[in-house]
């Protein structure tokens, strides 16, 4: 369960101070698949680092399983991240020097397992996507498609509690979109929580609720 | 900050940057850092090595390991025969050779000075008497003859002059010392020892890097005895060499404890440096400290740089790392093992090149300076505590930077904010 109760975030441009957040108030439940669309600047994304523990809010609280995370330090926060989050980011984010295999297993390789272990449950969860044939193959070796699949994967390798995607779509064609929310859905089928930041509407209807930005505040939320 | 897990990722993600980097950026850092090293240890051993070259040549071609000299309050050394029975009777002695000295001059051109106003072509020096066979297996002195022949026994009225004596090696004066004019072998001179003079004949002239050498007069001793009537067998000065591997200092200490102390001056080739030298030696280590100093900053400012711009361009990355939770301790420790990965391959090569090729081939073609055959002095402690400095400089020249870069807000790393 995550908890998002009168969150602020401003940033500074010059002397002024912009409100980008101005009081959000969601909540989240286990298991439940959830996309936060708005158009842009209406601080979608914002929100989904504020929740993801990747920014500090302004003010406000974040509770997920009762712990608020206003208080953690930034290595408790460095830690919550690495067993109970996962992430996809848009441009996926990989790291170029690392094969799609490594690029899996150092989060797991972090959580302490074993180079064995790591590697098993890295090659599992990249079968999972369909990239079993691409182990060892480094990013520029793959498609935006297949890059994005090995973010997939390496967000659920170590099995978070809450999976985060920020656009996962929006630098791909329409075949690789679909595959993603493919995999997105089977995901939830299981019991995953999934939050997705999206402007395509025809992805956003794979949640359960679509929660609606607008200037900062959201103005609906909306079951599917 | 050092935990086994933080050490085991910071490697893992180390390891993929360097074999995963391009190859010509890291073989040029390697480079960098081994000029660094030779830096630090060439320039130090080139420097303390012109100064050992100085002293190497003086003990081997002129006091040997260990010397015995008369008091400073006797003329020579008191019971000379007994002293000598004592020197060969300790095993570790290979050879030895008593000298006789006596300050003189010598006057060239004397026949033809018509002029009594004319200034004479003369020279202050100082007179040795050797055995020539026994000299050369001591000091391989005939080995410096650059003009004539060496000495052989029976060789009388006949000397060698160092080549400082000589106008044609030494073309200044200086107070009270100034070398003769057309002089050489076959030519004749007159010798004055305490007012005996005697005419003999330049058999030739020698050349070494050690003053006492090439600013004296060498001749038979018996003849010098003769000339300055000491009878009594009594010498000045006893140069010994001793096998290879013997130590000069137990040598030493052995004829002080056999009472040869009491009659002469013993000391080991080192005791016998002129203070000046070990003077200079303080002072060139000081002055290569600095060099070497100054080459560490260099190579921390490279490492700096190198890092620096390394994290910079891959904050992003680093941005990530941190999003994904990898902890900052993990990837500072990445960017130390760089460091130290770069310093290390550096030493290692440095270290193979000193070793295999560069000492071995200045210890056979050692530099030409003035006063000295330079050689390169890296003795390997002395070398691995240079290593360990490039190593810890290198080190922290390296974590600065990643920690300035690790610090900043993950997000604003990931999405290249300032």
């Amino acid at each position: 369960m995550i908890e998002v109760k009168n969150l602020k975030k401003s940033f500074k441009d010059g002397e002024n101070r912009v409100a980008v957040l101005k009081g959000i108030d969601l909540s989240v439940k286990n298991g439940e698949f959830v996309a936060i669309m708005g158009r842009s600047g209406a601080g979608k994304s914002t929100l989904l680092y504020q929740m993801s523990l990747l920014d500090e809010p302004t003010s406000g609280e974040i509770l997920i399983d009762e712990k608020n995370t206003i208080k953690f330090s930034i290595n408790e926060k460095t830690l919550f991240r690495l067993s109970k989050l996962g992430y996809v980011f848009q441009d996926y984010a990989l790291l170029p020097e690392m094969t799609a295999l490594e690029n899996v297993a150092l989060p797991l390789l972090m959580q302490d397992f074993s180079e064995k272990k790591a590697y098993e449950k890295a090659t599992e969860h990249l079968i999972l996507v369909g990239l079993g044939e691409r182990l060892n193959n480094l990013p520029s070796q793959l498609s935006g498609g297949e890059q994005q699949r090995v973010s997939i994967a390496r967000a659920i390798a170590h099995e978070p509690k809450i999976l985060f995607a920020d656009e996962p779509t929006a630098n791909l064609d329409n075949e690789s979109s679909r595959i993603i929310m493919n995999i997105f859905k089977e995901l939830h089928a299981e019991g995953q929580t999934i939050i997705m930041v999206t402007h395509e509407l025809e992805y956003s209807k794979f949640a359960q609720r679509i929660v609606h930005l607008d200037d900062g505040k959201i103005v609906s939320i909306e079951n599917n | 900050m050092f935990s086994t897990l933080n050490i085991r990722i910071g490697f893992f993600l180390a390891k993929r940057q360097i074999k995963r980097s391009s190859l010509w950026t890291t073989v040029l850092i390697i480079f960098v850092m081994f000029f660094t090293f030779l830096n630090l240890v060439v320039v130090t051993g080139i420097l303390i090595g012109l100064l050992q070259g100085a002293i190497d040549a003086v003990r081997n071609h002129y006091t040997s390991d260990v010397i015995i000299s008369s008091l400073n309050n006797k003329t020579y050394i008191e019971n000379s025969p007994e002293v000598i029975r004592i020197v060969k009777s300790i095993p570790e002695v290979e050879a030895i050779s008593s000298r006789y000295s006596e300050g003189g001059t010598l006057e060239a051109n004397y026949k033809t000075r018509t002029n009594e106003k004319e200034k004479p072509n003369i020279a202050s020096t100082t007179i040795v008497g050797i055995d020539p066979m026994a000299e050369n297996k001591v000091t391989d002195l005939s080995k410096f003859v650059i003009e004539g022949e060496y000495l052989s026994p029976g060789d009388y009225d006949q000397i060698l002059i160092g080549a400082f004596l000589s106008k044609k090696y030494l073309d200044f004066d200086y107070p009270g010392f100034s070398a003769l004019r057309d002089v050489g072998p076959g030519i004749k001179v007159r010798m004055n020892i305490k007012g005996i003079e005697r005419e003999v004949t330049i058999k030739g002239v020698i050349k070494s890097k050690v003053d006492q050498i090439d600013m004296g007069v060498f001749m038979i001793d018996s003849q010098l005895r003769s000339m300055i009537g000491r009878n009594d067998y009594n010498i000045d000065e006893v140069a010994i060499k001793l096998k290879k591997g013997a130590d000069p200092v137990l040598v030493r200490d052995t004829l002080k404890q056999n009472g040869v102390s009491q009659v002469a001056k013993v000391q080991t080739y080192a005791d016998a440096q002129p203070k000046f030298i070990k003077d200079m030696i303080d002072t060139f280590t000081i002055l290569a400290n600095a060099l070497s100093s100054i080459g560490l900053v260099v190579a921390s400012i490279t490492i700096f740089i190198v890092i620096f711009i390394n994290a910079i361009t891959r904050r992003k990355f680093i941005g990530i790392l941190k999003g994904i939770g990898i902890s900052e301790s993990a990837i500072e420790i990445s960017y130390i093992l760089q460091s130290f990965f770069y310093a290390f391959c550096g030493s290692i090569i440095g270290i193979i090149v000193l070793y295999a090729f560069l000492q071995p081939y200045m210890a056979a073609n050692p530099i030409n300076f003035p006063f000295s055959d330079g050689i390169l002095v890296a003795p390997i402690g002395g070398t691995l505590m240079r290593v360990g400095l490039l190593v810890i400089t290198t080190i922290i020249a390296g974590f600065i930077p990643a920690r300035l870069v690790v610090r900043k807000n993950t997000l604003d790393s990931i999405l290249g904010r300032n």
